[in-house]
């Protein structure tokens, strides 16, 4: 899941990045709101971090903006003001979720895949499809209830097919999700990793359909 | 003795004078008591005599002054034409034994005597009277008087007593007022029915509550702001010991607690900064003012953060100017730099400025310390030296007098015009400092030194700095007394 983080201060910027990747994320960083609508704008981030105290454009106008343009995606903000009217400021301006400063790691990656969960609508913690259960808090990933050892990106990829079942993800979209803005992508990364996962969850696990991209097969539904 | 008190004071005074009334009262009915009994006994002395010479004296008993001879009885003396006494009614008094016409007073052993001689159908009739029985009289009338005030005396003193205690009743209400509010409450005592004499005690007590509750409020704005600013420091704080407690390899560790360490540096360097201003506010504790050598406070202000300089990589020097108001010599540029001022406190304010500058020029750079004189009427500082373009806050030195400076330029980031008023407010940081800050200053740097500025009177002036770049600070104090 690709998270977008809006946060001003180096130092918890650059610790809830690391966090974040930690914890299976997929994170892109930008330091004052005008850089976030921009970043916003691209449309590839799955959650959004926003920190109310950014420079430039603060806080509460980016999520206002956003909600203005009709786009659902779910927001989580921090706050170092615990007032409590900063908060009701928050939600009431379209946020679904707040932390105050300062917070855990762990309740902020516990907090972000909720609110994914929420926004696909599922109740459920665990992504299943068919033999395949995925858990994106301790992610772990088992085949017909045997452990599968998968790799940071395999994890990813795999989890990025389960959010969505039964779309169709073009290469692009992705890559998108497995690369933040600085980490490079070699030209036939996704297909590596379709490879590899075919290897540990069976070959016909993910379909590929020509020219369109990749969707998780009807073998592993049916399994 | 116990505090001075309204109502002793009034009860004391106000029956002071009731006593001295009182008495005075006594006195001056004694003395018109007297002069009465004076008038009407020598009347009747006068009557007494024109009766007994209305007829030549026969001897035998006189009407009128016969009876026991008493201390107040009359005394009559008759003597013929020759001198001799035909009569004495009271042989054992002691009377003189000639006689002047008219009335006199008489000294006698025993007592005093009043007497009324005339002479008439060939004899002399003296009619004497004790003054006693005058002054009896008198002492009787005057206690008459009295008596009545004495008898009602009491009842005055409880009227009086209880009109001074309704009268300072305003006082206890408002001493309970006062007294039964909590501290948190500051909020003005109420002045309604209060007599003229309170009134004004009530507006003023309500006048220091009013400032009181400004300086309350600016306090808790602060301490508001100190702890929203110490949050972020604290929170980065946090996760990056959480990333150092979840680092699996000893390299991650050390480098997550590497990152620990810079962020324990600035959430540090940030309680320091805000228990300078703390310091630093009025009303503190204010060491007497005394002449500090400026040269001296710089250069070992330099030296105290060379290592920080070389550290950067920024050339960090010393400069001494001075003004040449009488047509330029030399030799003034030896002469100590002075300026009346706590030393403490100015070191705070230099080092704060050289850490700036030393914060936000980058390597290679350079920071200059200039200490020296200018002529307070002369020009801009910013002429000469800096020939660099005259930004908006071009300081005012309108003054006459020679005043002393510091200053500190550096070749950094400066600060845009628009916003140099409001890097001097507390937690505010400069756009380009907080985009170029690896680790975030405090923002409190500038505050202090406006803070320290304020104390000594002297002003804070922007400019651009050394080679069209930067920022230059510069603090003058006020000029010196002529």
């Amino acid at each position: 899941m690709r998270v977008l983080l809006a946060e001003d201060d180096p130092m918890i910027g650059a610790s809830v990045r690391q966090g974040l990747r930690q914890d299976g994320f997929t994170v892109d960083w930008v330091e004052d709101g005008i850089a976030a609508e921009l970043a916003l704008a691209e449309n590839v981030h799955d959650v959004l971090v926003l920190d109310l105290g950014l420079p430039r454009k603060s806080g509460l106008d980016v999520l206002r903006g956003l909600r203005r343009r009709d786009d659902r995606r779910p927001v989580l903000i921090l706050t170092a003001r615990d007032a409590i009217a900063d908060r009701v400021a928050g939600l009431d301006a379209g946020a679904d979720d707040y932390l105050t400063k300062p917070f855990e790691l762990d309740e902020l990656a516990a907090r972000l895949r909720a609110l994914l969960r929420r926004g696909a609508g599922r109740a459920s913690p665990l992504l299943v499809q068919g033999a395949i259960e995925l858990d994106p808090a301790s992610r772990q990933v088992r085949h017909r209830g045997q452990p599968v050892a998968l790799s940071a990106r395999e994890f990813r990829l795999l989890e990025a097919l389960m959010a969505r079942p039964g779309a169709i993800l073009s290469r692009a979209q992705l890559e998108e999700k497995l690369y933040g803005w600085n980490e490079s992508v070699d030209s036939n990364a996704v297909e590596v990793h379709i490879h590899s996962l075919r290897k540990k969850l069976g070959a016909d696990t993910i379909r590929n359909v020509r020219g369109v991209g990749y969707a998780l097969g009807s073998s592993g539904m049916s399994a | 003795m116990a505090a001075s008190s309204i109502r002793r004071e009034l009860t004391l005074w106000v029956f002071t004078g009731l006593a001295l009334g009182v008495l005075i009262a006594a006195i001056g009915t004694y003395l018109r008591a007297r002069d009465e009994a004076n008038a009407l006994f020598d009347y009747q002395l006068k009557e007494m005599a024109a009766s007994l010479t209305d007829a030549p004296f026969a001897p035998g008993p006189l009407p009128g002054v016969g009876g026991a001879p008493g201390a107040d009885a009359l005394v009559v003396q008759i003597w013929d034409r020759n001198g001799v006494q035909l009569y004495l009614s009271q042989p054992r008094r002691d009377l003189p034994q000639n006689a002047q016409l008219g009335f006199t007073d008489v000294h006698t052993s025993g007592g005093d005597w009043r007497i009324f001689s005339t002479l008439a159908a060939g004899q002399v009739v003296q009619i004497a009277q004790p003054m006693s029985a005058r002054r009896d009289l008198a002492t009787s009338m005057a206690l008459r008087t009295i008596v009545p005030l004495l008898a009602v005396l009491p009842f005055l003193a409880l009227l009086i007593a209880y009109t001074i205690a309704r009268g300072l009743k305003p006082l206890a209400r408002v001493a309970d007022a006062v007294a039964s509010r909590s501290p948190a409450s500051l909020d003005a005592l109420p002045d309604h029915g209060l007599p003229a004499e309170v009134t004004p005690l009530v507006h003023a007590l309500n006048g220091l509550l009013q400032r009181l509750q400004h300086g309350l409020d600016a306090q808790k704005s602060f301490i508001a702001d100190a702890a929203h600013e110490l949050r972020t420091p604290l929170t980065a704080v946090h996760l990056q010991a959480q990333l150092a407690e979840r680092a699996g390899t000893e390299a991650e560790r050390s480098a997550a607690m590497r990152e620990l360490k810079s962020g324990l540096a600035r959430a540090t360097h940030l309680v320091e900064q805000l228990l300078t201003l703390a310091r630093q506010e009025p009303g503190v504790a204010e060491p007497p003012l005394r002449d500090v050598d400026l040269t001296g406070l710089a250069r070992s202000t330099i030296e105290d953060m060379a290592p920080l300089a070389a550290a950067k990589k920024v050339d960090l020097g010393l400069e001494i100017e001075a003004a040449q108001p009488d047509g330029g010599s030399a030799v003034r540029a030896q002469a100590a730099v002075c300026a009346r001022g706590d030393p403490d406190a100015l070191r705070t304010l230099l080092t704060n400025l050289v850490d700036n500058a030393l914060r936000y020029t980058p390597p290679g750079g350079r920071v200059d310390v200039s200490v020296g004189r200018e002529a307070g009427t002369a020009r801009s500082p910013w002429d000469g030296a800096h020939a660099a373009p005259l930004g908006s806050a071009e300081p005012a030195a309108a003054r006459t007098g020679n005043r002393s400076f510091l200053s500190v330029s550096d070749s950094g980031l400066g600060i845009a015009a628009e916003e140099r008023e409001r890097v001097f407010d507390r937690f505010y940081r400069g756009r380009a400092a907080a985009a170029s800050d690896p680790v975030h200053g405090s923002g409190l740097g500038l505050a202090i030194v406006k803070s320290i500025a304020e104390r000594h009177g002297a002003e804070v002036s922007l400019g651009p700095g050394l080679e069209g770049q930067g920022l230059s600070v510069r603090v003058s104090f006020p000029p010196d007394a002529a």
